[in-house]
């Protein structure tokens, strides 16, 4: 699939009025708990933070500034350490033709980032073979991860070829170990036994399991949406998987349009990556390298891996894009 | 049943006072653990205080300090079976049941730390595994080296129930305990590979690879964590006999062996000590800056600059004291300075887990705070008390001690 899903939240939009939060948690089947102002301890995707500029409450009246950020998991990538470089096929088939085990650990691109094998791949003289027929000469494999990925010891997470970061809640053991990966807190642990009272139960979405007492849950962009959709299509005899398209719960839910969903590599999406990374109104939570000097960021990403995230927030407020994109300039 | 009874009376009525209290105190610790151990079990880790944002916590602690702690036992047995430092021979026993205890309630402290206790299994049969025999999860490594170097200790430790004298009699034992002490030197080496891997991971790679948190993330992590198990374990596993010996008021072992393994422990520390002051600048002038942050910024909070200066006096303290000669040959010294060995290696732990969590990761947040709950203290005295209850047994009833068997038998 050639989809990255991404979204963008126009925080100027966004009234704060939880309907996202809502929909999200009856979307997600989420459990509701007797006393659920325990907030660190809450079950919830997607979470309306409060944001102020008068963290210390030393403002006057007139200065103090309020807004509210829907923050859900924001579907990182991983900055790929440089594997970003294109490998030349002749290089390949050479290696491959020498009897070396030439190994890709990650998914294979073309250069119009066309996706041509999944993550490990040993290639074989076949398969060279078949990418000189289809015209390509150049690959090169992307093996960025998610910092909640690699760090799971029974791989409960992974992340697909669109990107979007899934959890199995049967397989997960709640080690816990991807919540203290993740930089945004996103990741939540059912600490108590889920509880559904009454009628609630009723009202339960049968696309989505319940998960157990002790394991990690998360946002996953409602991707059994995503499935519901694809079903809707092959029905109609489709089978291009990249003409699925769908909106998730809090996006359909939002009642100014402030939350918009789409493909980040689609020109024609309102989420258009390229277009958001020059939006001057727009920024991802936490991810101050974005807004550092070129040659500073040039030399960080080669170092370290960034959490690269697929969500965006847009304001016109320059104190609110300061404090979601970091510490220094808060 | 009359006669067990009559020996369990005999035997109790045998012990001084001050040995029944410290048997009752750890007995109700015991008691406690697992009555709050069901709790858990049964109702889940909403009794703790973790939360979502302190996603770990005393248990974890535990676990990073049991296996730090217990990583003196793979130092030492591989400087007496691959080094030859015969000194250590009389405490080497004692040595690989520490070990072996510390491990093992690792791993039952693991067991209330995760969430799905009867999945724990999925970690050996759907490990993350990456490429040949990399792991790609370091908690993927450190369940696998720890179950194996946790069979290796069990291999160590089959001797010393083997060579009690009426074990010892039945000649198949006689030569299995005979055999299987001819194979330690490979049992220590194999230990002393697994335990370089686990101890890094465990105790530093588990935090140094997580990249989205600036408090640390540091690549040097993995290698100091093994530095500080091989000074700070050493400290642990004199100390431990150390006090073994004043409580049993008898010379279990010499005091030379003693001295032996605390002058280890202390030129260990001064690897220890430039090792973490180096990866402290590294991280105030590379890797914090790299997340747009100042690491005096992170020392803010309830756990932040007191507790890296207490670690960091901690770890100077036994350079000098088990160092120089002057110091260590006097007893009380000797334990000032194995004291703060332990100490050190138990504020690195501290430090690492409670002022990594305690970091706000969003500019409008404050630092966290964390108060463990009743149920998580007594969870860890009671296993910190088996520990105990285990070692007092074995020192009781088997050759834990070489050198007081040697001695006693040389005077009967």
């Amino acid at each position: 699939m050639n989809k990255k899903w991404g979204m963008a939240i126009d925080l100027d939009k966004c009234t704060g009025c939880g309907a996202c939060q809502v929909a999200c948690m009856q979307e997600n089947n989420m459990p509701i708990f007797k006393d659920d102002s325990d907030l660190p301890k809450r079950v919830t995707f997607l979470d309306l933070m409060k944001v102020t500029n008068d963290k210390d409450a030393k403002k006057k009246y007139g200065e103090v500034q309020v807004a509210f950020v829907p923050k859900m998991c924001q579907q990182c990538e991983g900055n790929n350490l440089g594997a970003h470089q294109p490998i030349p096929l002749e290089t390949v088939k050479k290696r491959v033709l020498g009897g070396e085990k030439v190994f890709f650990p990650g998914i294979t691109y073309d250069e119009q980032d066309n996706m041509l094998y999944k993550p490990e791949v040993v290639y074989t003289k076949d398969m060279v073979e078949d990418l000189e027929k289809k015209g390509v000469k150049s690959v090169y494999f992307d093996n960025s991860q998610p910092p909640c990925v690699s760090v799971c010891p029974v791989v409960a997470t992974d992340v697909g070829d669109d990107g979007v970061v899934s959890q199995v809640w049967s397989r997960c053991i709640g080690c816990r170990y991807c919540q203290t990966a993740c930089p945004y807190e996103a990741r939540a642990f059912n600490w108590w036994n889920p509880r559904y009272e009454g009628d609630f139960k009723k009202s339960l979405n049968p696309d989505v399991s319940l998960s157990s007492r002790g394991a990690v849950v998360k946002c996953t962009f409602c991707s059994h949406i995503w499935k519901r959709e694809r079903d809707k299509l092959l029905a109609k005899g489709e089978k291009d998987l990249n003409k699925v398209k769908y909106n998730p719960a809090c996006v359909s839910a939002c009642p100014t349009n402030a939350i918009i969903f789409g493909d980040l590599n689609d020109p024609e999406s309102p989420v258009y990556a390229k277009k958001l990374n020059n939006d001057e109104r727009a920024v991802r939570l936490v991810h101050s390298i974005d807004k550092a000097d070129p040659k500073v960021r040039e030399k960080w990403i080669a170092k370290k891996n960034y959490p690269n995230p697929k969500v965006y927030y847009l304001s016109s407020q320059k104190w609110l894009r300061d404090i979601l994109v970091g510490f220094k300039n808060s | 049943m009359k006669s067990a009874i009559e020996f369990c009376k005999n035997e109790w009525n045998s012990y001084t006072r001050k040995t029944k209290i410290a048997l009752c105190v750890l007995l109700g610790l015991v008691a406690l653990f697992a009555i709050f151990a069901i709790q858990i079990l049964f109702w889940g880790l909403g009794y703790t205080d973790m939360n979502n944002v302190f996603a770990m916590g005393i248990w974890i602690i535990g676990d990073l300090g049991l296996v730090a702690l217990g990583g003196g036992a793979f130092f030492s047995g591989f400087l007496l079976y691959i080094f030859r430092k015969d000194d250590l021979e009389p405490l080497i026993n004692s040595t690989v049941l520490i070990g072996f205890m510390c491990y093992l309630f690792t791993f039952i402290l693991l067991v209330f730390d995760i969430g799905q206790p009867l999945r724990a299994w999925f970690g050996y049969t759907y490990p993350n595994w990456g490429l040949h025999l990399m792991p790609k999860s370091m908690l993927t490594e450190v369940v696998w080296c720890l179950t194996l170097y946790f069979c290796v200790l069990c291999v160590e430790l089959i001797p010393i129930p083997l060579k009690h004298k009426v074990v010892d009699k039945i000649p198949f034992f006689h030569y299995l305990g005979h055999y299987l002490h001819r194979l330690m030197w490979i049992m220590a080496a194999v230990g002393t590979f697994l335990s370089f891997f686990h101890q890094g991971s465990l105790g530093g790679g588990m935090w140094g690879v997580l990249y989205g948190k600036p408090g640390w993330f540091h690549p040097h992590f993995f290698f100091l964590a093994i530095v500080l198990a091989t000074a700070g374990g050493t400290s642990f596993m004199t100390l431990w006999p150390y006090v073994a010996s004043k409580i049993m008021k008898k010379e279990i072992v010499p005091m030379s062996s003693f001295q032996a393994l605390a002058k280890v422990s202390g030129f260990m520390f001064i690897f220890y000590l430039s090792y973490r002051i180096f990866v402290v600048y590294t991280l105030s002038t590379v890797y914090v800056p790299m997340a747009d942050r100042s690491f005096i910024d992170l020392l803010g909070g309830y756990y932040g600059l007191w507790m890296l200066s207490l670690e960091l006096i901690f770890s100077a303290i036994p350079i000098v004291l088990l160092l120089v000669p002057k110091f260590r040959e006097q007893e009380k010294f000797m334990v000032a300075g194995l004291i703060s060995g332990v100490l050190a290696v138990l504020f690195h732990k501290l430090f690492v887990v409670l002022n990594g969590f305690s970091i706000p990761n969003f500019a409008w947040r404050p630092f966290m705070g964390y108060n463990p709950t009743i149920q998580e203290w007594f969870v860890m005295a009671g296993a910190l008390a088996c520990m105990a209850l285990i070692y007092m047994w074995f020192a009781k009833y088997m050759p834990l001690f070489p050198h007081l068997h040697k001695h006693e038998h040389h005077e009967a």
